[in-house]
């Protein structure tokens, strides 16, 4: 691939900078410090050594020592006024800070005092030499979690420790689970933990806000290639591929967060500003909860069947609360 | 050489047309004429003719700027009426920064981040410029196994952000959640934010002179950004909480009545109750918990079906009962569900 310009002047600009500031330096060790290969330094230290002020005579140009270069080492002796670092753009310092502002809220972060430390003094650094500018994307991400909990599984990861975890899935059942911690993603509005877990003898996903319990059983990790690095909305998708059951929801406009948020196949706009999902069925609980929880703006569901469940689930819960309300007791104190 | 002549050579890259800008004007004594740009800097003299160089020129001046590279103005002076460019040296450089490697460490796991391919480039370039810096090598151990990770925020966030940035008037065309309509949104965008997965942008809308949020999922086509600069504004305190209306209201209390061994993520978040607890029916405990958003629990209620009932307050269990009623008139013919009713609706007016 072609690189843009500006990414490579940015890079030219800064070879010229560093090596004012560090003295002469291997060219591999220039190549890792702007995580390039060898090659690119060598091309971008040619176009730099051509490079110059008008004229562009001998002793206008920018100049490298060409003995020690023979030798695989950078040694600039002309920097033509390019000796200091270039601030950041606003969108870079955009970048940058909103990304550190937003880990630093994040709970996985939060619950380790001295990582939350770590986080917050790069920021204070960064938004010190980047100004104001930096205000224009307020990013937040991770949700809340029980911050206990939340605090022995980042120790588990960081430690390599075993925990046993008493986990509520989305049907609402709980199990009692021996994992080997590997990561923690926070992704959009959730913590998850990825790990091995013994009683799937699997890669397993936890969202971390079900989590009721955590504790260390004071086992090590056992070695295990596991790829902790989980995309979880692409991994939910990919599953839901997988499934033959479909679902077709015709829902009303406020509704319009499920065709953002949830991987559906197809999202149809009608007329009437209503909108109609397909979706793949992986988890007939999470469907129903989902179903009950917007029912205001469903308009239809097919199949028949998942329809006539939900609506099952709901007449019961409204049963429920009318005898409830027939049983009209004054309170009393707990 | 490269590019040594307008005359057969090889033409010069664009990147190194810009570093021979650079050059130039950071080393200028006073400033540079277009004209001396166009016949001295190395790169220009190829341009086949005056149209062409301007818009060279201009691009590259464009380039150059959106780097963080401070290119002035100065007016003509003396002999020559000709505007002059220089660059501000003293607004040049980056200030110390002197990251840690373990600092370093946690704005490299920062750098994962972003989904969106412009937002990646941005952080890329930032990362560079603190290589130069002097940026010692990256220890991860501060933030070892974690990984960060928000959705796209998609083609809108270019435009937004320049609006932000320098303050212009954004326009587009933007279908309305309430309504499911499609319509032109004349907007003074004062932040974008993400929250839960989703992005938004926060400002004023000109039309309802009204603070509004808008989804950027929601935006249909282009974001055009006005000409002006400095068009608006921005308030002191921009909340995007409180206009996401994530906070609505203080905390209060709710009592549920929870079938035994049901709901256990409800249980995990229980408090102690303070004061008169309303008794449960027979078979049911009473689980104490505090919200602030009353739509946020009531759909988490609801969702646990017959498992969970609400005691108190009674404006959470009209919620919980309408999405209930609804939800027993799904099985029913489609269509006859009616929609929404606007009772107790949304506590926040999206866009």
């Amino acid at each position: 691939m072609v690189e843009r310009a500006d990414d490579r002047l940015v890079r030219l600009l800064g070879i010229v900078a560093y090596l004012d500031g560090a003295g002469p330096v291997g060219v591999d060790e220039l190549a890792r410090q702007f995580g390039v290969t060898p090659e690119r330094v060598r091309q971008d230290i040619d176009a730099l050594w051509v490079s110059g002020t008008p004229g562009y005579m001998p002793d206008d140009l920018i100049d490298f020592d060409a003995y020690s270069l023979e030798e695989g080492l950078v040694s600039l002796t002309q920097g033509r006024g390019l000796t200091r670092p270039l601030r950041l753009g606003t969108r870079e310092a955009v970048a940058l800070v909103a990304a550190l502002r937003a880990m630093h809220t994040t709970p996985a972060v939060q619950a380790d005092p001295e990582r939350a430390a770590v986080v917050a003094s790069a920021l204070d650094k960064l938004t010190a030499a980047t100004g104001e500018a930096a205000q224009a994307v307020d990013v937040r991400l991770g949700g809340e979690g029980d911050a206990r909990v939340l605090g022995v599984l980042a120790h588990a990861v960081t430690t390599g420790r075993r925990v046993r975890l008493r986990y509520v899935d989305a049907a609402d059942t709980v199990s009692e689970r021996d994992v080997d911690p590997v990561r923690l993603v926070t992704q959009d509005d959730a913590t998850y933990l990825v790990g091995w877990c013994y009683r799937a003898a699997g890669r397993r996903t936890f969202r971390v806000d079900r989590v009721l319990d955590a504790v260390p059983t004071g086992e090590a990790v056992q070695d295990r290639e596991v790829d902790g690095d989980v995309d979880v909305f692409a991994q939910v998708a990919a599953e839901a591929g997988q499934s033959a059951q479909v679902a077709v929801l015709r829902l009303a406009s406020p509704a319009r967060w499920v065709a953002e948020e949830v991987p559906v196949e197809s999202v149809t706009d009608l007329p009437d500003g209503s909108f109609e999902v397909r979706l793949r069925v992986t988890n007939p609980a999470w469907l129903r909860r989902l179903l009950l929880t917007n029912a205001p703006d469903v308009l239809a569901v097919e199949p028949a069947d998942v329809a006539r469940e939900v609506a099952d689930a709901a007449r019961e819960a409204l049963a429920a609360d009318d005898g409830d309300a027939d049983d009209g007791d004054p309170p009393r104190l707990g | 050489m490269a590019g040594d002549d307008a005359a057969g050579g090889p033409p010069t890259r664009p990147d190194e047309r810009l570093l021979n800008l650079v050059i130039a004007l950071v080393n200028t004594s006073a400033a540079m004429t277009k004209q001396q740009v166009r016949s001295g800097v190395h790169g220009y003299d190829g341009a086949p003719s005056t149209e062409a160089f301007e818009r060279m020129f201009e691009r590259d001046k464009d380039t150059l700027r959106a780097l963080g590279v401070p290119i002035v103005t100065v007016e003509g002076s003396g002999h020559s009426d000709e505007v002059g460019y220089r660059i501000d040296n003293e607004a040049y450089a980056l200030p110390p920064v002197d990251l840690t490697p373990a600092e370093l460490g946690v704005v490299s796991l920062a750098a994962q981040l972003w989904s969106d391919k412009t937002l990646r480039t941005d952080m890329s370039r930032a990362m560079t410029k603190l290589a130069a810096a002097g940026a010692a090598d990256a220890a991860g151990d501060a933030v070892a196994g974690l990984t960060p990770r928000l959705r796209a925020a998609g083609d809108a966030y270019g435009p937004l952000l320049e609006a932000v940035s320098e303050r212009r008037v954004a326009t587009f065309r933007y279908r309305a959640a309430n309504t499911g309509r499609v319509r032109v949104r004349t907007v003074e965008p004062w932040r974008i934010a993400a929250r839960g997965g989703a992005w938004y942008v926060v400002g004023h809308d000109r039309d309802r002179e009204a603070t509004r949020v808008f989804r950027l999922s929601r935006i249909d086509g282009r974001v055009r950004v006005g000409p002006e600069a400095g068009a608006f504004t921005i308030p002191d305190r921009v909340d995007v909480d409180a206009a996401l209306g994530a906070h609505v209201g203080s905390e209060r209390t709710a009592h549920l009545a929870v079938v035994p061994e049901r709901a256990p993520v409800l249980r995990a978040r229980a408090v102690e109750p303070a004061g008169a607890v309303p008794r449960a029916p027979q078979g049911r405990d009473v689980v104490t918990v505090r919200f602030r958003s009353l739509t946020a629990l009531a759909d988490e209620v609801a969702g646990y079906g017959a498992a969970v009932l609400v005691l108190e307050p009674a404006e959470l269990r009209a919620e919980v009962r309408r999405r209930l009623t609804a939800a027993a008139g799904l099985d029913r013919a489609p269509g006859a569900t009616g929609g929404t009713d606007g009772a107790g609706g949304p506590e926040v007016r999206h866009g």
